[in-house]
């Protein structure tokens, strides 16, 4: 009950937090959410103590390796044991436990890149921040993510923070990446301990959402999906309260709450958006089958009012949306087409480095199978103890995306990405269904005859496995997440990698393009260094020109295809003839992806040289600039 | 003023602090607690108006952060729409009136209903953590900011190799001189010689010693058609160019 006396779920409590055959066990110890948070700390250390490792010459060495995920072990063990364990939590201490695994897991993400922004993604939205700071105005051009400014609500937010504070864009995206991201768990929380009126579901229910492979990474960036999703969060838990509101006011405050985060999601994200509509429509339908009229009434006000608001911001705002998401969705509803039909899509996915070692795959495998066996289990749940409960029937409904996205993984041809960026909206509802399924075999399986037998060593036993089973799902997130494998610690330069393809001399010819040529100059350039270029530089780097540097001689073919692509400048990095490319691909539209088996040669990448009428104007040892504006082969 | 009114003042200050702070330029430092203050009052406010004390604990917690969040996103486009450049004045002047706004609609409600005592006691932990658990906490806080110092020292140490741009600014239509510039980013001040050529033959040279971070530049000027080359050598190695740059080569490197 709240303070003012209105019911926090419409449910009457379905779930016992004590009285559990365990609560009887001998076993009293247990350790206090303190030491817990202390241990996680020291983890994070100890994590940070291997990147500090691999930036000294050791990124490759196994004891480095070693040392990050033991620092891994010490945060999430203690917090899956304690949130899994028999013994009786207070609410204030799952809460402490799921704020501790998301606070350590953000911060072992910031030891990553502590100086400045490296990932793609970050750099992206970084560049929309600061030309906000700098021109006082929204819906400037940014080169890498075209779309990305005409949703500024992140960049607002944080060039805000910066402009009062004074603090560097970096230090104020890293607060707002971090705020955003830890709101959105305690949403989470507030609203799955809500729908099973438990807060050891919640806890347990976040300890598996931290198992979706984007938890650590993507989804605490500075990327405009990281603070949409707490609007999301926020817009849904506030229909909850406005259809439990018995009084006008409270109806009235709800109702402006929700209104005012549903803006603040379409101003912030599109997909977000998307899945905002259909997730009133799904809480509709529950709702609907619940017979619950006052919440299907709410959802479907919220997700009409929610659908108007994003239409209006693409017809007035933004339009490029509809030329961004296309792709997108075409690409996933033939991906869910080939589905249907169980064939494959087009041609298999090379064999490369994307694909990981096979200990990885294991890994993944298991935790697939994990899961889907636990979802099942949770729909029996949800059809015993709360079927008449129209959040966790929602719940129920949503987990389905779960095979949904194993399908489109094992079946679809390049399926990971996809799957892997719906993870973040899967795991919401599958992760709450599992949760229901492990405190349910966990409770139930102490009633087994064999274990019963031996009640002393088998809740140990069962809690252990319990544990084992939700460390998989988490480790499998963070193994075949981000970082990928390939640049798990950070270290020195890896030609077309991630992270490690951002360097000083990559920033200072970046910093110098923007200063001598001036911003939004056609670039042809590789993998690596495009998105330094794109954001430090603010230039408008193509993604398919690996012809340019793959040929011996600049054909009149290729002389023809710059004129095509009104290219300006083309970056050599002659490092590209030293080093095979750590993500397997040197340019961003490779067709010889995961097919190199040897370095570029050097007289494909010097051959500019030579080429009468194209100046070579930059030279910083590995990176050399060549101007093609003033040459005959510039077709603007 | 009464003791339930605690919130409303110190939101109040919070915000006009941060403005006289600002306009007297004060340091980051002062900024920082100040502006993040202004940053969270907002959401404080607008929560405390749509919600009143209908929700406690972690909910109210996360509802006004939502709030102190969206405040800068939906204000941010009404000042962009009004023409309101988004510099600094622009934001204080966005938090600080809806804090101030906020206040005087909060100050109004709670006179009109008398109510406003129960608000500031909401705020009074349910529990208290005993000593030693906020010792630990406090650990913890302590070694996980290590671990961020340890990180951002491995980062600042972290062997980087040295690098020399050399450059020629690109030569555009109807102009008559190009700019030429050195930055020596080796990690230490290093001495150059920049010999620059005109079709081959050497038309200027310059010595020049640079600290770590330095940049030197000159301007040369173009005449005709022909080629401009420059040569950059790291002394004392004069054979071999270290660096080079052409403004349309018709032969190889260094020549």
């Amino acid at each position: 009950m709240t303070a003012a006396g209105e019911s926090v779920s419409r449910l009457p409590a379905v779930y016992s937090e004590r009285g559990g055959p365990a609560d009887t066990s001998p076993l009293r110890f247990r350790l206090p959410v303190s030491a817990v948070a202390l241990i996680a700390a020291a983890g994070v250390l100890v994590a940070a103590a291997a990147y500090t490792a691999g930036r000294l010459g050791h990124a490759g060495a196994p004891w480095a390796d070693r040392m990050y995920w033991l620092g891994q072990l010490l945060i999430l063990t203690p917090v899956a044991a304690q949130l899994l364990s028999r013994r009786a939590l207070v609410v204030s201490e799952t809460v402490t436990l799921v704020v501790v695994l998301t606070v350590a897991e953000y911060l072992v993400k910031v030891c990553y890149s502590p100086a400045a922004f490296t990932y793609a993604d970050e750099l992206m939205h970084w560049r929309t921040a600061t030309d906000i700071s700098q021109t006082g105005r929204l819906f400037t051009a940014n080169n890498l993510l075209p779309v990305s400014p005409h949703y500024p609500g992140l960049e607002e937010v944080t060039s805000a923070l910066a402009s009062v504070t004074g603090l560097s864009i970096f230090t104020c995206g890293l607060i707002v990446a971090g705020t955003a991201h830890l709101l959105f768990v305690c949403v989470l929380f507030v609203l799955f301990r809500q729908v099973s009126g438990s807060h050891r579901i919640a806890g347990v229910a976040l300890l598996l959402y931290a198992g979706e492979s984007l938890f650590q990474s993507f989804d605490s960036m500075f990327v405009y999906q990281t603070l949409a999703l707490p609007f999301l969060g926020l817009t849904v838990l506030a229909v909850g309260r406005l259809a439990a509101a018995q009084a006008a006011g409270s109806r009235l405050g709800w109702f402006t709450v929700a209104a005012l985060s549903a803006f603040a999601t379409v101003a912030t994200h599109h997909v977000t958006s998307c899945l905002l509509v259909a997730t009133l429509e799904v809480i509709t339908l529950g709702a609907l089958l619940t017979r619950d009229r006052a919440l299907a009434a709410w959802a479907s006000i919220l997700a009409l009012l929610s659908a108007a608001a994003f239409a209006a911001w693409i017809v007035f705002v933004a339009p490029s949306t509809v030329g961004y998401l296309q792709p997108v969705a075409a690409e996933a509803l033939q991906g869910l087409r080939a589905l249907l039909t169980g064939g494959h899509l087009g041609v298999p996915a090379p064999a490369s480095a994307a694909n990981g070692p096979i200990e990885n795959q294991a890994l993944e495998a298991a935790a697939v199978l994990i899961m889907s066996a636990l979802v099942p289990v949770g729909w029996w749940q949800v059809w015993r103890r709360y079927s008449h409960q129209p959040w966790a029937v929602a719940l129920a409904i949503g987990a389905v995306s779960w095979y949904v996205i194993v399908g489109v993984r094992v079946f679809v041809a390049d399926g990971s990405e996809l799957a892997g960026r719906a993870s973040t909206f899967v795991f919401v509802p599958a992760g709450f269904i599992a949760a229901l399924a492990i405190i349910r075999l966990s409770d139930n399986s102490l009633r087994w005859p064999v274990i019963r037998a031996g009640t002393r060593h088998g809740a140990p036993v069962v809690v252990a496995a319990a544990v084992l089973a939700a460390l998989v799902l988490v480790f499998n997130g963070l193994v075949n997440g981000w970082p990928p494998y390939w640049e798990r610690l950070p270290g020195p330069y890896q030609v077309a990698g991630a992270e490690r393809s951002v360097g000083p001399e990559q920033v200072a010819s970046a910093e110098w393009a923007l200063a001598v040529l001036g911003p939004g100059k056609r670039f042809a350039t590789d993998e690596g260094d495009l998105p330094v270029l794109g954001s430090y530089g603010d230039q408008n780097p193509v993604g398919d020109d690996g012809y340019l540097y793959t040929s011996p001689a600049f054909t009149p073919a290729a002389a023809q295809q710059v004129q095509a692509q009104s290219l300006g400048y083309v970056l050599v990095d002659q490092r590209l003839s030293q080093q095979l490319p750590a993500s397997g691909q040197y340019f961003p539209v490779d067709p010889n992806a995961g097919k190199y088996t040897r370095p570029l040669p050097l007289a494909d990448l010097t051959k500019f040289n030579y080429v009468p009428g194209i100046a070579r104007i930059y030279d910083s040892g590995n990176i050399v600039i060549y101007d093609l504006e003033g040459s005959a082969y510039y077709g603007p | 003023m009464g003791r339930s009114q605690a919130d409303v003042a110190a939101t109040a200050l919070a915000a006009a602090l941060a403005c006289v702070a600002a306009a007297a330029d004060a340091p980051v430092a002062v900024m920082t607690v100040l502006g993040i203050a202004l940053f969270a009052a907002p959401g404080y406010l607008v929560g405390q108006l749509l919600l009143s004390s209908r929700i406690t604990g972690l909910e109210r917690m996360v509802v006004i952060t939502g709030l102190a969040l969206a405040v800068p996103v939906l204000g941010g486009l009404l000042l962009y729409a009004a023409g309101v450049p988004l510099h600094r004045p622009g934001w204080l002047g966005l938090l600080a009136g809806v804090t101030l706004a906020g206040d005087a609609a909060l100050l109004l409600r709670r006179r009109a209903s008398g109510s406003g005592r129960m608000a500031p006691s909401l705020w009074r932990p349910a529990w208290r953590v005993p000593r030693w658990h906020a010792a630990a906490f406090a650990a913890a806080i302590l070694v996980a900011a290590c671990a961020v110092a340890v990180a951002r020292i491995g980062a600042t140490i972290q062997p980087q190799p040295g690098y020399t741009q050399l450059w020629l600014s690109p030569q555009h239509q109807g102009e008559h001189t190009v700019r030429l510039g050195v930055t020596n980013d080796q990690g230490g001040t290093t001495s150059y010689r920049l010999v620059l050529r005109r079709n081959g033959h050497v038309s200027a040279t310059w010595n020049i010693t640079l600290a770590d971070g330095g940049t030197w530049q000159r301007s040369a000027p173009v005449a005709g058609s022909g080629t401009l080359t420059a040569d950059l050598y790291r002394l004392p190695d004069l054979s071999h160019p270290y660096r080079y740059v052409s403004t349309g080569s018709t032969t190889a490197a260094g020549s």
